[in-house]
């Protein structure tokens, strides 16, 4: 079984919301589950969508053409309908061909305001597709407890006036134990978290929010929203000086603001994690869609030479693993980390298998204690030193400086202890050499790509015959040994495909989009075809 | 072991310097270990401040220092974190933060010296500098009106406001004692001459006031709107921001 089913509405009209509690009741179904979101940069009115895609095989993507389309406005109905393969449920406050449900009437009759009619679109759809009212009362209960009674009421008006003048189109059975949703961003808060993230600091920016959003209630964690991202990568700094494992997080325009001090980080040696979710830009961009047009500035985001390590995961399951792997890299060689991710990964939801044991906290060697300043620079063969914390008195310094962090402009000192910094490089790379990539299927020809748009490559590949590298780490890169590859990407300049045909001598042919839309599994059908 | 020190003969620094030492030892007899002391600075002739003391210290980036204090006292509540900036580095660049610490009222202290120029940079103006003053990069004049770093910090809503003079080391280092052990945002403005490109010594010393700590906020803005007034000018109590984050926790 394969289903796409999108809910389409007026911001405000809570799509979001909807397509979250349409994808638990498949989910608790025991089907998997991967739900996008597409929504503009406005508090109401506009357009949103929800995307939900349901499916008995593992899926990552959701598709392009819908079996159902759920519609609450009807200018919103004309924006969709070239998508739609299949039937239209409607709030027949508008006219419109299809299954008409007085949505809006049911609403008012319950003197509710006029987002409940998202609880009335989600009881339509459970009588269209044959779900007994227990799985919706019961997915209900748990969503929202106590508060679940008038959602209860009125999405089951909206099942009893269905089944009253339409007959459900299938009959969805249970598929096996439930399963559980997870966003992309509770992914990587908690991979975090795995490792040991004690503080978090971040200012709000589209796509990267829902990270903090997500970590300032959760217990354990020191979340907060200072003035600005300067001051966000700057406490976050102060937290890895007083020994604490911190992290931030942003997307481009923020980023931009980040990047002295992320070359600071580097020469004074402070392990700093930040997550990157990239949307369109450049500049303000489209705020709310998706890119992956960041990855040439994030490689280099800072003046001068230091040790930096810059990943991406390819799926919700790997932004688990690799948030924990980059939080561990950059507290073992003391240096920053950058996870760069996407609007599409970190905002997407996903019947995910998060392993809990795929990545856990790697402790260091801490000084906290000295009777006189610490060698926290001591120059040493591999080029790590010991990390010292305050009472231990340690100097750290973004000047550069002498083993024991005092200020130098000699030329012996500088020598050696750039070149001790810069050795850090060669000991990540050997570190990361088998997870640099990961390989997937078995074919003739390779298709080489990136990030969220995996999801949609890992569904065509096999059945077209190509097998699938997908990247993980661009800093430090280890690229597949390969002659020729097809490099999927979202960008209008081939940034990784660039990098393959320069760095491996990969003979490259790159398929490209930069509308903000993520690839659907159906485009790249017609475009590797 | 510690840096031989490269500031001008006559600097002000050295001033601010040795009562900053006279302020530890005190410290360290009120049983604050000197590694829980930790000094942070950003760029200018003062950030060369930590190269010269046996404590902790960050040497950051320019105008970075507050969240960078922030940062460490609220992954570790029992250390002191203890500022070090210049005027360019506190009322020019980031001077943002310290509205923002003033407001959230975290619990760490900053000593801003207040020399009127850029030093290390050899003579640019600053926001500090007054109306109509000539320096390398204003030589018709400065076309601007200074701001006034105790006023500021004091309606963005800092617990402790000092204004002190660099060429008074037993007042600088009574109200630094103080300062470090305020709970709360503390905010020490050091009135300092620059010998190479503001040397103001003669005219300081000839007209810093001395003031008694006022009553209320009102009095506290009236005192701290006369830039030659010193002493400690507004000091109250209220939850700081470490006791607010960690209250959820």
């Amino acid at each position: 079984m394969d289903l796409n089913i999108c809910i389409s509405g007026a911001a405000g009209d809570g799509v979001k919301e909807a397509g979250e509690l349409c994808g638990r009741i498949f989910a608790d179904l025991g089907y998997n589950v991967f739900i996008y979101q597409e929504y503009q940069s406005i508090i109401r009115g506009g357009h949103n969508a929800s995307v939900v895609r349901i499916s008995d095989k593992k899926i990552h993507s959701h598709r392009k053409y819908y079996e159902l389309l759920i519609c609450l406005e009807d200018y919103i109905y004309r924006m969709h309908s070239p998508y739609l393969r299949g039937d239209v449920i409607f709030d027949s406050k508008f006219s419109c061909e299809g299954i008409g449900i007085p949505m809006t009437e049911i609403v008012k009759e319950e003197h509710e305001p006029m987002i409940f009619r998202n609880a009335a679109s989600i009881g339509a759809l459970s009588a269209y597709f044959g779900i007994d009212f227990d799985t919706v009362e019961v997915m209900f209960r748990e969503r929202f407890g106590e508060k679940a009674e008038d959602d209860i009421v009125i999405a089951g008006s909206a099942y009893e006036y269905y089944m009253k003048n339409y007959s459900p189109k299938m009959e969805i059975k249970r598929n096996g134990p439930g399963k559980k949703l997870v966003s992309g961003a509770v992914a990587v808060a908690e991979g975090m978290v795995n490792a040991g993230l004690e503080y978090y600091y971040a200012y709000p920016m589209t796509p990267a929010s829902p990270v903090l959003h997500y970590l300032v209630r959760r217990k354990g964690v020191v979340a907060y929203q200072p003035e600005s991202e300067i001051s966000a990568i700057s406490m976050t700094v102060g937290s890895a000086i007083a020994g604490k494992r911190s992290a931030t997080g942003t997307s481009g325009g923020g980023f931009a603001l980040m990047c002295e001090s992320i070359g600071m980080a580097g020469i004074a040696e402070i392990p700093v994690l930040i997550i990157e979710a990239q949307r369109s830009g450049p500049s303000t961009g489209m705020a709310t869609y998706s890119g992956q047009e960041d990855l040439e500035f994030v490689l280099h985001p800072s003046h001068g030479e230091f040790p930096l390590v810059v990943a991406s995961p390819y799926s919700i399951e790997d932004g688990f693993r690799m948030a924990g792997e980059l939080l561990n890299l950059a507290w073992k060689y003391q240096t920053p980390a950058i996870l760069l991710t996407d609007k599409h990964l970190v905002e997407s939801i996903e019947t995910a298998s998060i392993d809990e044991n795929s990545v856990k906290k790697q402790d260091i060697a801490i000084i906290d204690r000295s009777e006189e300043i610490v060698k926290r620079y001591r120059i040493t063969e591999s080029g790590v030193s010991d990390y010292a914390v305050p009472p231990a008195i340690v100097k750290i310094n973004s000047n550069e400086h002498d083993e024991f962090g005092l200020t130098t402009d000699e030329a012996e000192i500088r020598k050696k202890m750039h070149e001790k910094r810069m050795k850090k490089d060669k000991l990540i790379e050997r570190e990361v050499s088998d997870s640099a990539y990961h390989l997937f299927f078995r074919g003739q020809e390779c298709i080489v790509t990136w990030g969220s748009t995996f999801g949609a490559v890992y569904e065509v590949a096999e059945e077209l015959g190509y097998r699938v590298a997908v990247i993980r780490y661009m800093r430090p890169f280890i690229p597949p040994k390969l002659r020729k590859a097809v490099v999927v990407e979202s960008n209008y300049t081939g940034q990784l495909a660039k990098m393959l045909r320069e760095k491996a001598d990969i003979e490259v042919e790159s398929i490209l989009k930069w509308d903000g839309r993520p690839f659907t599994p159906e485009e790249l059908r017609e475009r590797l075809g | 072991m510690l840096k031989k020190i490269e500031w001008c003969p006559g600097c002000g620094n050295f001033g601010i310097l040795k009562a900053f030492n006279t302020t530890v030892e005190k410290l360290s007899n009120s049983g604050i270990d000197r590694g829980r002391i930790v000094v942070v600075a950003g760029i200018g002739c003062h950030g060369k401040l930590p190269d010269y003391v046996e404590l902790p210290s960050f040497h950051t980036i320019h105008g970075r220092v507050l969240p960078a204090l922030t940062g460490i006292k609220l992954a570790n509540p029992d250390l002191f974190p203890v500022g070090f900036s210049g005027d360019g580095d506190a009322m020019n660049e980031g001077l943002e933060h310290l509205l923002h610490s003033a407001k959230r009222n975290t619990d760490v202290t900053l000593f801003m010296h207040n020399n009127g120029v850029f030093g290390l940079t050899t003579g640019q103006f600053t926001a500090t500098t007054p109306k109509g003053v000539r320096t390398r990069t204003t030589p018709y004049g400065n076309p601007e009106e200074p701001l006034n770093p105790s006023l500021i910090a004091l309606v963005s809503g800092a617990t402790f406001v000092a204004r002190a003079f660099a060429g008074d080391m037993k007042q600088l280092s009574e109200i630094m004692f103080e300062a470090v052990m305020h709970k709360g945002f503390s905010f020490v403005e050091i009135l300092q001459p620059c010998v190479s490109f503001n040397n103001t010594w003669d005219y300081y010393r000839k007209n810093v006031k001395k003031i008694k700590t006022p009553e209320n906020f009102s009095d506290a803005v009236r005192i701290s709107i006369d830039t030659l007034n010193t002493g400690i000018i507004y000091r109250t109590e209220r939850e700081t921001f470490e006791e607010a984050m960690m209250r959820t926790k």
